[in-house]
């Protein structure tokens, strides 16, 4: 059942995405071993575990970007894990955002027109595109950053565009990968603050994966992947 | 540190062995091309010097290996033809036993013998004799030897002679030695030899150029693959104690290593290579077998060389960056190319420009500055200006961007244009320089042909007294015999034939040909006419090799103020066929002409190029076309190792930029405009500034109308550009595999 919050006017509630039974294995490494997830509509969902213990392919999985060997996943009600790689490309990019813990800009383009990027591929003009971009930039405190290129930015600044560029299109789902494992604790501290502030605004889902306490306490509800099983759900004290 | 190097570059896993493997594969494409073009340079010397024995003068030294200077060698080299193809003819006369003997003969032919290349025996043993074999007197009775033609399809006859015949015969010389090569033939000037000697060194010369700086352009690329990722790994080796020097020391045995490697593979290569490159036609005729191969000298200058430039090109890249144990840094940050860079370009342009306006400059050393400075202006200019361009075009096209793949592709260009033009940069020589060849060629052989009209095909003549020999009218055929005339006249598909008088006046002889009745001239209308009422005109040249820029066949030549009665008994100068246009009797013609004027210099077709200089130019032509093919696949490699080199550096953003979604079409694109945009511009500005200077210089030179190219050139750049952009195009599947969802690992 989707719920339309009074507040901010977006949809919240409903499963919008849900993984049941996955199982991966790279070669002979099991990765999954029957992996089961749902997440909520509007939900900030923090996936914790150990290094090794396949949260990160649990949300290449939820991304499709991994097709599972076994399992199912569906988003919005649609199976995602039987479809092309066409179509799953198409989803990653209409549908979801991404967020990388490194090296995800383009190190040739500007900090607007990296961030204008999603839009540009989804057939956006140019000059609409850049000004939506430009947007962004005050709504993340990196006013005056436009124009700048990786290589002159900070860390924290790159993560912050970087973030810009996941929630540019305003996908339903913002897949974060370790968004903070590059940052010091303050830099992680204002990225985090910033991605479920602006998630929760336009009515975002988001998949953070983490293995930092901290970082998940900013998550709705948290769970624990071990040996590729999701062992442990939890809501968060936020 | 060499045992540390060869352990850090051969055991340090398999990334580190990879990018060495990439390097090494990198350079064995830029030493396999370079060992051929070495052997295609090699080969075209081998077929120039066994060609060379044709340029055998009075002054050639006297040759070792055999011959007495006590008894000289009669010789008389002159070029005929059948049909367009030329035939190097011979006549020799020995004055003793011990006369020198030309190569791929084993005796010298006696007087009524003859020696022919199997080429030239298939071809008169195919057609009437009337057409070709009546041309040279006596019997066969060899087949010169390979060792004597440059192709094995070379047309060559060596017809003996009587000694006292033939030392009578304007032209023949007295030699002492054989011409062995081409490499001591400045001294026999080749005016009384085959006239492409000195040529074909210059042209051979610049063609080794520019095959040679591309290829060497591309092995400097591929040395310095994956440069960054190995700037990184030292600045690690820094944090943990290393010097520079060691550093250093490391970079050069790795460096050393990819090329050794490198140089092992490209040898390989080039076999490989070298069984498609036996079915080059370089300069139209095919090389014979064993004609591409190396020198020793080759060998060792590959083998030693390039590890050594491998090695510095290495150290020079460590010297531009700045290794810190807490990372890399570059040392300069170098202002973007200025439009300063386009002066001498458009200087070079505005010296031709200047002359073609306001005429040649007088003097030959006047002629040579406009020429050499002009063009050399124009080289250095592209050269120079190069990058800007690249930058003014990356500009434009990262401005413009409504998508993606233009946008990142313009940015990067935008980023580098110099390192973005330097891959390419060869090829700005070779198209240049081919396309201002083919543009000035191209004009001068459509001129050559076209402005005679339909009349310039049909007619032969026979000048006795050309502009070229030192005439003395003694030797001049004093007289033509009515019957011999009207004998000449009923031959098959013979129209008419005029004879064409020495002129009386010896000053006006300097500016013409001589006098001929109007008479006759209307019979021939391909060499002009005559102003109306007139009874005898005095023409001036009419044969193609004298002056080929005017048509004579629109010549109105001045009266002579004698009368038709008063010229029949002054020696002969010419005479001319009018033929029917068939290549039967216009061959038929040529024999007549031969076997009734021996030794007088072969027939030529009024309006045509000689076919010393037809073949000459069809050579050019040709290896012109081989050397754009070859400098655009030169480049194209260049492009590819660059590419690898681009990905290698962008793996991960590229590859999170695929797994969000991005297509690898885009990518595809990103990867294709970055190489495509520069590749295909600077092939638009080299080819457009070469056939202007050719224009520019055509005009001013020689007041020929400049012509586009023909067909055959555009299609020989468009099979290069699309070869080129298949290159590109192979690099794509290594964009699919660096850029896998693997990259996004946090390590």
């Amino acid at each position: 059942m989707t719920i339309v919050s009074a507040s901010s006017g977006v949809e919240v509630g409903g499963v919008i995405l849900e993984a049941q039974g996955l199982v991966l294995s790279f070669g002979e490494t099991p990765a999954l071993r029957g992996a089961n997830l749902s997440v909520e509509r509007g939900e900030v969902l923090a996936v914790m575990g150990p290094s090794g213990s396949g949260k990160s392919t649990l949300l290449y999985c939820l991304a499709g970007i991994l097709v599972p060997d076994a399992g199912v996943v569906r988003f919005d009600g649609r199976r995602l894990d039987d479809q092309s790689e066409k179509e799953r490309s198409k989803l990653r990019r209409d549908r979801f955002g991404f967020v990388f813990q490194f090296g995800q800009l383009v190190p040739e383009l500007t900090a607007e027109e990296n961030v204008a990027l999603p839009l540009l591929l989804g057939g956006t003009p140019r000059a609409e595109a850049l000004t939506v971009a430009r947007g962004w930039f005050e709504r993340l405190g990196l006013e005056g950053m436009e124009c700048h290129r990786t290589g002159e930015m900070s860390g924290g600044q790159a993560q912050r565009v970087a973030l810009a560029r996941g929630l540019v299109a305003q996908p339903d789902v913002l897949f974060a990968d370790e968004p903070t494992g590059s940052l010091d604790s303050l830099n992680g501290e204002v990225v985090m603050d910033l991605l479920t502030r602006a998630a929760r605004d336009q009515g975002t889902t988001v998949i953070i994966v983490t293995h930092e306490a901290r970082v998940a306490a900013y998550a709705d509800r948290e769970v624990v992947v071990r040996d590729g099983l999701v062992t442990s759900t939890a809501s968060a004290t936020r | 540190m060499i045992r540390l190097g060869l352990r850090l570059t051969l055991r340090s896993g398999r990334e580190a062995l990879l990018r060495v493997a990439g390097t090494a594969v990198a350079v064995a494409l830029g030493v396999g091309l370079l060992l051929c073009a070495l052997a295609g340079v090699n080969g075209l010397h081998a077929q120039a010097d066994r060609g060379a024995w044709l340029d055998t003068s009075a002054q050639t030294a006297p040759s070792t290996s055999g011959g007495s200077t006590a008894e000289p060698l009669w010789w008389l080299y002159s070029v005929d033809q059948y049909g367009s193809q030329a035939i190097d003819r011979v006549d020799v006369a020995a004055t003793g036993p011990n006369s020198p003997i030309p190569p791929g003969i084993r005796h010298l032919p006696g007087a009524g013998e003859l020696y022919a290349s199997p080429a030239l025996t298939s071809l008169m043993a195919s057609v009437p004799p009337s057409e070709l074999g009546d041309r040279f007197p006596g019997h066969q009775v060899g087949i010169i030897g390979a060792s004597a033609l440059p192709s094995p399809e070379s047309l060559v006859v060596v017809v003996g002679n009587d000694v006292h015949q033939l030392s009578r015969v304007p032209g023949a010389a007295k030699v002492r030695g054989i011409q062995q090569s081409l490499a001591n033939c400045f001294s026999c000037q080749s005016n009384s030899g085959s006239g492409s000697g000195p040529i074909l060194k210059w042209i051979l010369a610049g063609a080794a150029v520019v095959l040679f700086v591309p290829v060497l352009i591309l092995i400097a690329t591929a040395s310095r693959l994956s440069a960054a990722r190995r700037e990184e790994r030292f600045a690690a080796m820094r944090l943990i104690g290393a010097t520079p020097h060691q550093v250093s020391a490391i970079a050069a045995v790795e460096a050393s290593v990819a090329a050794v490697a490198g140089v092992a593979v490209g040898f390989v290569l080039y076999f490989l290579l070298r069984l498609l490159l036996v079915h080059v036609q370089f300069t139209g005729a095919p090389l014979a077998p064993g004609d591409l191969s190396l020198t020793w000298t080759d060998v060792l200058v590959v083998v030693i060389g390039i590890p050594i430039a491998a090695v510095a090109s290495a150290r020079a890249g460590l010297r531009r960056v700045r290794i810190s144990p807490l990372g890399v840094t570059r040392r300069v940050t170098s202002p973007p190319p200025g439009a300063a860079r386009m002066i001498p370009l458009l200087a070079g342009v505005a010296l031709l420009a200047y002359f073609a306006i306001a005429g040649k400059p007088q003097g030959n050393t006047s002629q040579m500055v406009e020429l050499v400075g002009g063009l050399l202006l124009i080289l250095v200019g592209l050269m120079l200006a190069g990058p800007w361009l690249t930058r003014m075009g990356s500009q434009l096209m990262a401005a413009r961007a409504n998508r993606v793949a233009t946008l990142i592709a313009g940015r990067r260009l935008l980023d580098n244009p110099r390192a973005a033009f330097r891959s390419i940069s060869g090829l700005v020589l070779a198209l240049f320089v081919t396309s201002a060849a083919i543009g000035a060629l191209g004009s001068i052989v459509a001129s050559t042909s076209q402005v005679g009209g339909p009349r310039s095909a049909d007619t032969v003549a026979v000048q006795f007294c050309g502009l070229t020999t030192s005439c003395d009218f003694s030797n001049s055929v004093r007289t033509v015999p009515a019957a011999e005339v009207a004998k000449l006249r009923n031959a098959p598909g013979v129209r008419d034939v005029t004879v064409v008088h020495v002129d009386p006046s010896a000053a006006q002889r300097m500016n013409g040909v001589g006098v001929v009745s109007c008479g006759a001239l209307a019979k021939t209308p391909a060499i002009g006419k005559c102003v109306p009422r007139a009874d005898v005109a005095a023409i001036g040249f009419f044969l193609g090799q004298n002056e080929v820029a005017k048509s004579p066949s629109l010549k109105v030549w001045p009266p002579a103020g004698l009368s038709t009665a008063s010229i029949a008994g002054l020696p002969v100068e010419a005479v001319v066929f009018a033929t029917d246009g068939s290549s039967s009797a216009l061959e038929q013609a040529r024999t007549s002409l031969v076997q009734a004027f021996p030794f007088q210099g072969p027939p030529v077709v009024v309006d045509a190029i000689g076919p010393s200089q037809l073949r000459l130019l069809a050579m050019i032509r040709n290896l012109t076309q081989v050397v754009v093919v070859a400098s655009l696949i030169i480049a194209a490699c260049s492009l590819a190792v660059n590419i690898a080199a681009g990905l290698s550096e962008r793996k991960r953003p590229f590859g999170l930029l695929r797994l969000t979604g991005v297509p690898t079409a885009v990518l595809r694109r990103v990867v294709a405009l970055e190489s495509a945009l520069p590749l295909l511009m600077v092939a638009v500005v080299s080819i457009v500034v070469g056939l202007l200077a050719a224009a520019l210089f055509l005009r001013s030179q020689l007041d020929f109308t400049f012509r586009v190219p023909g067909l055959a050139y555009w299609a020989t750049v468009v099979c290069g550009l699309a070869a080129s952009l298949a290159i590109i195009a192979s690099t794509f599947p290594l964009l699919s595999r660096m850029t896998g969802p693997e990259v996004a690992r946090n390590d």
